[in-house]
């Protein structure tokens, strides 16, 4: 192992350019580093999607964390868009549950088999208290990913409980809201809101919220057969 | 040996009558000569003490019925489905001496005796009568052994000293035995288990069940019961039958004019074995002591109960559960001694009883805790009653409480990994049962389930809803995963790939028809699929299904009906 970088040997060897001086600083784990924090620090999975991934903080899904993705309904893409991420699950080795907590409709088992999921990792819950569930989830350590489905509007107290239990319990956790819910303040790390593309065949992802802020609106065009 | 079987069965019979041959003396007996006696005045290793209950039938149908003298009382009978016909099994000391034997007809019973008293056996009261005594015989000795379905036996060798000799271990034990099932039991005493059932079988073929007075009054018997040198002498008179060896067998026996035990001794060994089986040689071995008999020790079933009364009444959902807490506690310490955890756990509230009501009057009502897994810890039982209680009604404050336990499973808490689950790849190890079971118990056993694939080519028949299975670590292998042995070949999982991700509980009608697609906002991406299946059970489908987008941008799956009226349906959503 070689030493460890520190400030005076860095301040004072006169030989090293600025920018190398720079480097060896930016080498210090425990220095802060402004908006590019969560990108150096946090755990990210990959979407699957390379634009995405690139506008994401870390480069991807959070492993651990509330996840809130808005859509004005159901069945715009957001499922298709976290298809990738579930089925990598299906390889990751101490096998985890993949929760879904009062979804819309019927997750259609072909499909997801299809699409590379593990079918029996996968645990449907449907239950009215949709935020208890998540909680549960989220903090119990038995799920890699739980979603879970809500029309109501949550007080902000409970969605700041649903991001500590996904800490406790090292799970990413998803929660789809409707649309209208982008004007509420939210503890969630990151916050997607879906809208169709005007051609179709595709999702515009405008990121509302972020660790290290970015924000901005990425185009996705699904590929291949859906 | 003689070839031609004629013969060879002659010479059985001549050496079987008795009539000294050559070949006798040359045959080793069954019974082989004792062993030189070296400590015959010293005791055996075993003393096997019987309990034979010869009317347990009858004691366990009428157990809530009093013993009456048998002049006065009308006669009783059990009975047993011998096919369809109903046949005596047994009758009491009134029915008998008015001429009811057992194995006759029900119906010729009847008409023997009018006034008759008729029950049908009932073979799981007598497993838990035989229970109840085999509990109660720990009070004579630690080694005790169920010998279905009438008789108990008990190695007594260390208790002989203890309670003074073979009469009053003898007298002890039928006082016990009385006080605790009323069956009055036939006893012996031998050195091996099999010999003092034997012994005893004959007390009660004899009808002489021993009287705890005249038990006491046995003559000179001090140590002869136990002795292993008086034991052939013992056996030798009694009836083969005592056995309980198969009828055609004993018939065979008899044939040959063997009836008692001492005859089937006599006979030479390796033609026993082979004429009447090795196992009927095994069974005269023990019998004799020539080979010890393994003897499963009897293990009670334990449940657990604590009962609490608490101070005062309860009407709070809390303040039950923080009187349950020591109960649980108590379980705990219990399960944890015994190293078993269990899987079901009730907790009986009773209430107040309305004015007027007797005290035990009161509502009871039950919480019910189901666990997918053995547990043990007073914190998880909480953690789920609690669960559990808040959603139970109390109409009335709470009296008094009742824990009660399933039946115990053996079970070693593992280790806990060093990471936390996801942390470093560690395991949801007992966190997945834990989690289901709280989500179970507030949202019911039905709301939280799994998935698995059907062979169907409906598509709402290719997927069902599955039991949770547990979490087995390492990588799915796509083509081994259980969950996907429905899809047989890689083709059959590619014909899924234009499934939707959602779909529809029932499929949902849609007000259109087929030029007015563009109206609706609806624009076909792809289609037609024929699916045509089913006409062999007459949920017969033939639908022909389309992919299209609608004007949010939503892709659907939707169908046309074949027949006549061309419905459409909306039956997914791509999601």
């Amino acid at each position: 192992m070689s030493d460890p970088p520190s400030i005076e040997s860095a301040s004072q060897n006169p030989h090293q350019s600025t920018d190398a001086a720079l480097a060896s600083l930016l080498r210090i784990p425990g220095l802060w580093r402004g908006r590019q924090t969560a990108a150096a620090g946090a755990d990210t999975c990959s979407t699957g999607f390379a634009a995405l991934d690139a506008a994401l903080p870390g480069g991807g899904w959070p492993r651990n964390g509330l996840v809130e993705i808005l859509t004005p309904r159901h069945g715009l893409g957001e499922l298709r868009l976290l298809v990738p991420l579930l089925a990598s699950l299906a390889q990751r080795t101490p096998a985890r549950w993949t929760a879904w907590i009062a979804p819309p409709f019927e997750p259609y088992a072909p499909a997801l088999a299809a699409r590379g999921l593990a079918i029996e990792r996968q645990l449907v819950v449907r239950a009215g208290a949709e935020l208890w569930a998540l909680e549960q989830a989220l903090a119990s350590g038995a799920c890699e990913v739980a979603l879970a489905w809500t029309g109501r509007t949550p007080p902000v107290r409970s969605l700041r409980r649903l991001q500590l239990a996904t800490e406790r319990g090292r799970t990413a956790g998803f929660l789809f809201r409707p649309s209208r819910a982008a004007r509420q303040a939210s503890p969630a790390v990151l916050r997607l809101s879906l809208a169709p593309l005007a051609n179709g065949a595709g999702v515009s992802i405008e990121l509302l919220k972020s660790r290290g802020g970015a924000r901005g609106v990425i185009e996705l065009r699904w590929t291949g057969v859906t | 040996m003689s070839p031609h079987p004629r013969i060879q069965a002659t010479r059985w019979v001549e050496r079987t009558a008795g009539l000294a041959t050559a070949t006798e003396r040359t045959a080793t007996p069954v019974l082989a000569p004792a062993p030189p006696a070296t400590a015959a005045a010293s005791m055996p290793e075993q003393v096997w003490l019987a309990l034979h209950l010869p009317d347990i039938e009858f004691a366990a149908c009428y157990a809530d019925m009093p013993v009456t003298s048998p002049g006065s009382a009308t006669a009783r009978v059990v009975v047993e489905r011998d096919g369809r016909l109903p046949r005596v099994l047994n009758a009491c000391a009134a029915g008998r001496a008015r001429g009811i034997q057992p194995g006759m007809p029900l119906a010729a019973a009847l008409a023997a005796v009018r006034d008759l008293q008729v029950r049908l056996r009932s073979v799981r009261r007598e497993r838990s009568l035989l229970d109840t005594l085999a509990g109660g015989s720990f009070a004579l000795t630690s080694w005790v052994s169920l010998e279905p379905p009438d008789a108990v036996l008990l190695e007594v060798r260390g208790s002989l000293k203890l309670f003074g000799g073979e009469a009053s271990l003898l007298a002890a034990a039928v006082e016990r035995s009385l006080a605790l099932t009323g069956v009055r039991p036939c006893v012996a005493l031998a050195p091996t288990p099999l010999a003092a059932l034997v012994l005893a079988r004959a007390a009660a073929l004899a009808g002489k069940p021993v009287a705890p007075r005249e038990a006491a009054r046995l003559p000179a018997m001090t140590s002869a019961q136990s002795d292993p040198a008086l034991l052939p002498g013992r056996l030798a008179p009694l009836p083969l039958s005592l056995l309980r060896w198969p009828p055609d067998l004993l018939e065979r026996l008899a044939t040959l004019g063997v009836r008692s035990i001492g005859e089937a001794l006599r006979l030479p060994r390796g033609g026993f074995a082979r004429r009447f089986g090795k196992a009927q040689l095994l069974a005269l071995d023990r019998l004799t002591g020539r080979l010890r008999e393994p003897r499963p020790a009897f293990v009670p079933r334990e449940r657990f109960v604590a009962r609490c009364e608490p101070a005062c009444e309860l009407s709070e959902h809390a303040a039950v559960l923080q009187v349950a807490g020591p109960l649980l506690q108590q379980l705990e310490q219990f399960l944890r001694q015994r190293q078993i955890g269990i899987t079901l756990l009730v907790l009986a509230l009773r209430q107040r009883p309305p004015p007027g009501a007797l005290r035990g009057e009161g509502i009871l009502t039950r919480v019910v805790v189901r666990l997918a897994a053995p547990e043990f810890a007073a914190v998880r039982f909480a953690a789920l009653l609690t669960e559990r209680l808040t959603q139970t009604a109390l109409p009335a404050p709470v009296i008094h409480l009742e824990l009660r336990t399933g039946a115990g499973t053996p079970f070693a808490p593992g280790s806990d990994s060093l990471w936390r689950p996801g942390e470093h790849g560690g395991a949801a190890g007992r966190e997945a049962p834990a989690f289901l079971e709280r989500l179970r118990a507030r949202l019911g056993a039905e709301s939280v389930y799994g998935l698995c694939l059907l062979p169907a080519h409906r598509p709402e028949s290719a997927w069902g809803v599955a039991e949770p299975q547990p979490l087995r670590t390492g990588p799915v292998d796509p083509r081994k995963a259980p969950g996907r042995a429905a899809l047989a070949c890689e083709s059959a999982a590619h014909s899924h790939r234009g499934r939707p991700l959602w779909l529809l509980q029932t499929p949902e009608p849609l007000a259109i028809e087929q030029d007015q697609l563009a109206t609706a906002g609806l624009e076909l991406l792809a289609g037609p699929e024929r699916i045509e299946t089913g006409w062999w059970d007459g949920n017969e489908v033939l639908r022909d299904y389309y992919i299209a987008r609608d004007a949010a941008g939503v892709e659907l799956w939707l169908y046309r009906e074949r027949d006549a009226p061309h419905r459409w349906f909306l039956q997914g959503l791509f999601g």
